[in-house]
């Protein structure tokens, strides 16, 4: 009986703790962001700052993030979600997670920037950019990869680390890249060659970004505002596009459907669509070129009008999207 | 309730009669288990076989039809093979070397912290340093001159769980090993036997239960990880768990990912069933009333000794090797660029991280004790108590254990987030994933040392006349509370390490220390990563080093207790 009374007090206890826990962060603002933290941090303080409104926030890859919210769809844990590619987003609207808002400002976002049914509003866009280690140009007495064929190079021979495209969002918008660049047949012969100087898939879009700071691997795929932190940390890297060019991502902002603090997530997506928001993101060097046109760019890395940028419909991205990692998995890795 | 009609003392009814703590006690397990282990797996049960309303096995014929996923099957059981024979090996050697070689106290010591690091910290840290090592163009490769190995893949993830979870083996295998009477091995000796045989015919059977918990919890904790081989193996080496996740938090595809954890339940259930035919068959009684005074420890043969501490010494030596890589990195500047020392990546981790530093804590100190609790309840029930579904109760208190952490973390989110019980966002939930996947150890230790405990000992109790919880907490307890706190120990660490499950369980209100390292790997913060590694460790460290303290207190009283007979 002494055994019963002290489970008792103990479940008790944990009961009693967790009820407590469930009554914080009322008037808040809670969210999920894909934005890496380090940027994340730098926007909910300056909106907490305008605003007064705290913000509570966890940070997710785009894959874990959308799962997240699909899971707790009936009982939302978070109002809104901050940064990540806007595909993923298409892929949650089909889900039935985000509810639909304009923002104040969102006439000064171009359209092809935002989502047509107003689901979600583009806050930055992100080309993707070839990074290689700077000692491994030098020692094979080779130029930085100019060309998507550069990259099939023997030199190259395991050597290369760039994303899955099961879990990375970055992964993908290489493969959408390729499709408009070579054709869908094409581009994916093109990537069963690359495969062969292939290292490692890694599981985030950044991940073979430090191991080719290190040394470790020569080359990859990335997103520029990952390739840029990796130059900026002070590694002998280089950066360069390829002259047939590259796609880009749409860096989205959402509210989600029966969030707690509506208004409050009413705010910041007007906030972030707001000029305030866009200077902030020069200003911080939070590497993402703004989608708003009345804001310069000071970074001479992030002036992309001598890159060849290929416009992708992200309603299109949405719909291939499986298909085209179904086909990576059966064709590419096999 | 019916009145015994037969004057047999075995029949159940007149069980709960003599017990009248068993009943109750009972009704809680059962109720915990069915909240918060059965439940969840039935909502993912539907949402796995379940298709429009309709019984379905078309999420199955899937992944049963993708050779990707059959592959993985396959490299599941292979690497948890391995794993767990390399880690029991390792474990054995550590563990008899502690018990049974005379060293000084300080290096017995030194031996035990050095092999909790790899289990202290997250996996996914030691995987950075053995990539810098022996990755491609990494140190050690460098230094011995060896040009292509190919580390990613089975390699690289199979070295990387032997280190991770040969400690585990290590503690489970200590623990059995210095229950063994040493008199028996004497006898043996004075007998004229050689060490070996001693060691053939004496010390191996009777460790036989030792082994064979080691071997099933390492099984499980390498069918089930997913972080090292989500790190380390790459495409080239898909594992069911990783393949789980990736269909996950990937392809959004929750159906697909919950038929792929079920496929890994089968290897999972095997081993367990194994298990127990095999060591529930032999008696394993060393610790009777009937022993005299503990004698000191003979030579085994000097060169068996020495080759015992060579494989130990060396080992230490390469996971410290290891661990300076990790501490280096949190204290320069940036990693191979600017080799400047400095506390900024410190100070980040005591202002940006101090509410996971504190959660964590939380959680952990929560999680513990409960777990520990109910592990020696659980354990004394299925090994003691020959009563209906005792069995049952066992196996189900292991189950979250043997289930990819992953898929229990999304058959949480399934089954919590709405009601009848609404617990997501709650610490409640992480204390709850924790306790039930982590108090498996405490469990299986409990039963392994009450495999070596005669129950005359507390038949003696109950025929002077003390009831069964009297006897329950002064006989059986004591007796087993090595083996609990190595089980607390055990949970402990993992409520501070653990990732796969609970990845899916944070919320803004309560987040945890390894996402946020796994956070700032995936974001490039590498010294941030390594300095968190650190704090990580150093709380681990002395958080265990005063559970360690307590068992070693624990082992001497009972120890003491059998010499004044």
């Amino acid at each position: 009986m002494i055994l019963l009374s002290k489970m008792r007090i103990l479940i008790a206890s944990v009961v009693l703790v967790g009820l407590l826990a469930s009554g914080a962060f009322a008037s808040d603002l809670n969210a999920y962001t894909i934005m890496p933290e380090k940027y994340a941090s730098q926007v909910f303080e300056a909106f907490t700052a305008e605003t007064g409104i705290k913000v509570n926030f966890m940070r997710f890859s785009s894959g874990e993030a959308l799962a997240r919210v699909v899971a707790e769809k009936n009982n939302p844990q978070v109002d809104m979600i901050l940064g990540g590619p806007a595909d993923t987003y298409e892929a949650g609207i089909k889900e039935g997670v985000f509810e639909q808002y304009t923002p104040a400002e969102a006439d000064m976002i171009p359209e092809k920037f935002r989502s047509p049914e107003n689901y979600w509003t583009g806050v930055g866009i992100i080309p993707l950019v070839f990074l290689t280690n700077g000692k491994f140009l030098k020692e094979k007495g080779l130029e930085a990869p100019a060309s998507w064929n550069d990259l099939l190079d023997p030199a190259y021979k395991n050597g290369l680390q760039m994303a899955d495209a099961r879990t990375s969002g970055t992964a993908t918008e290489r493969i959408y890249a390729l499709v408009k660049i070579m054709g869908e047949d094409e581009a994916f012969a093109y990537q069963k060659k690359l495969h062969e100087n292939i290292q490692m898939y890694t599981k985030s879009g950044a991940g073979g970004a430090m191991p080719i700071a290190t040394g470790q691997a020569a080359s990859g795929i990335f997103y520029i505002v990952d390739a840029l932190e990796i130059q900026q940390q002070g590694h002998d890297v280089v950066l360069s596009y390829p002259s047939e060019g590259v796609s880009y991502g749409i860096e989205a902002t959402g509210i989600l459907k029966g969030a707690k603090n509506l208004e409050n997530a009413k705010k910041f997506m007007d906030w972030a669509s707001s000029k305030t928001f866009a200077q902030l993101l020069v200003d911080k060097k939070i590497n993402y070129i703004p989608t708003r046109t009345d804001v310069v760019t000071t970074n001479p890395a992030l002036d992309v009008s001598k890159v060849n940028l290929i416009e992708v419909d992200v309603a299109w991205k949405g719909a291939n999207r499986k298909a085209f990692v179904d086909r990576w998995i059966n064709e590419v890795i096999k | 309730m019916t009145q015994p009609t037969a004057p047999h003392a075995t029949s159940k009814v007149s069980l709960l009669k003599r017990d009248p703590a068993l009943l109750p006690a009972l009704i809680a397990i059962w109720i915990s288990l069915a909240i918060f282990v059965l439940y969840p797996l039935f909502r993912l049960f539907l949402t796995t076989f379940v298709v429009e309303g309709q019984l379905s096995f078309t999420n199955l014929a899937a992944v049963l039809d993708s050779w990707y996923d059959r592959q993985a099957f396959i490299n599941s059981i292979w690497l948890a093979t391995t794993v767990s024979v390399a880690g029991t090996f390792l474990g054995y050697v550590y563990a008899f070397a502690v018990t049974r070689i005379p060293m000084p106290l300080w290096l017995k010591w030194f031996l035990g912290a050095v092999t909790t690091l790899p289990l202290i910290s997250p996996p996914f840290t030691s995987s950075i340093a053995l990539t810098l090592s022996l990755g491609p163009n990494g140190i050690l490769l460098k230094l011995l001159g060896i040009g292509n190995f190919n580390f990613y893949g089975f390699w690289g993830t199979w070295m990387s769980e032997t280190l991770t979870y040969f400690p585990v083996s290590f503690l489970t295998l200590a623990a059995v090993l210095s229950a063994i009477d040493p008199n028996l091995e004497d006898a043996g000796l004075s007998l004229g036997a050689s060490p070996g045989r001693v060691f053939r015919t004496v010390t191996l059977p009777l460790s036989v239960p030792g082994i064979a918990n080691s071997f099933l919890l390492l099984f499980a904790s390498s069918l089930a990880d997913f972080a090292t081989p989500l790190v380390l193996g790459g495409h080239s080496f898909p594992v069911l768990p990783t393949q789980a996740y990736l269909q996950i938090t990937g392809m959004y595809d929750l159906r697909g990912g919950a038929a792929l954890s079920f496929l890994l339940l089968l290897p999972a259930m095997a081993v367990y069933f194994l298990q127990r035919f095999w060591v529930g068959r032999k008696n394993y009684v060393t610790i009777s009333g009937k022993t005299g005074s503990r004698s000191g420890f003979k030579s085994k043969g000097k060169l068996a000794e020495g080759l015992v501490l060579a494989v130990c010494f060396s080992v230490t030596g390469f996971i410290l090797y290891l661990y300076s890589l990790i501490l280096w990195g949190a204290i320069v500047k940036v990693w191979g660029v600017d080799n400047s020392l400095t506390m900024e990546n410190f100070r980040y981790v005591f202002t940006h991280g101090k509410k996971a530093i504190t959660d964590t804590l939380t959680i952990a100190a929560v999680a513990t004790p409960l777990g520990g609790l109910m592990a020696v309840v659980v354990g004394y029930i299925a090994q003691r108590k020959r009563f209906f579904g005792n069995r049952a109760m066992e196996f189900f208190s292991m189950l979250n254990y043997a289930l990819p952490g992953t898929v229990v973390g999304i058959a949480y989110i399934i089954a919590f987030n709405e009601r009848p019980i609404l617990l997501t966002g709650t610490m409640t939930i992480l204390v709850a994933a924790y306790m039930f996947r982590y108090h498996a150890a405490g469990i299986r230790a409990v039963i392994a040392s009450l495999h070596q405990i005669d129950p005359s000992i507390e038949e003696a109790s109950a025929s002077l006349g003390a009831g069964a919880v009297r006897t329950f907490f002064r006989v059986t307890v004591p007796l087993v509370v090595p083996a609990v706190l190595m089980g607390m120990r055990y949970l402990f660490i993992h409520s501070m390490t653990a990732i796969s499950a609970t990845i899916f369980l944070v919320s803004v209100r309560w987040s945890l220390l390894t996402t946020r390292i796994l956070e700032c790997m995936t974001e490039l913060q590498f010294a941030q990563a390594c300095a968190f590694s650190v704090v990580l460790i150093l709380l681990v460290f002395a958080a265990t080093a005063v559970l360690a303290g307590l068992t070693r207190f624990a082992t001497r009283r009972i120890s003491g207790e059998g010499g004044r007979n």
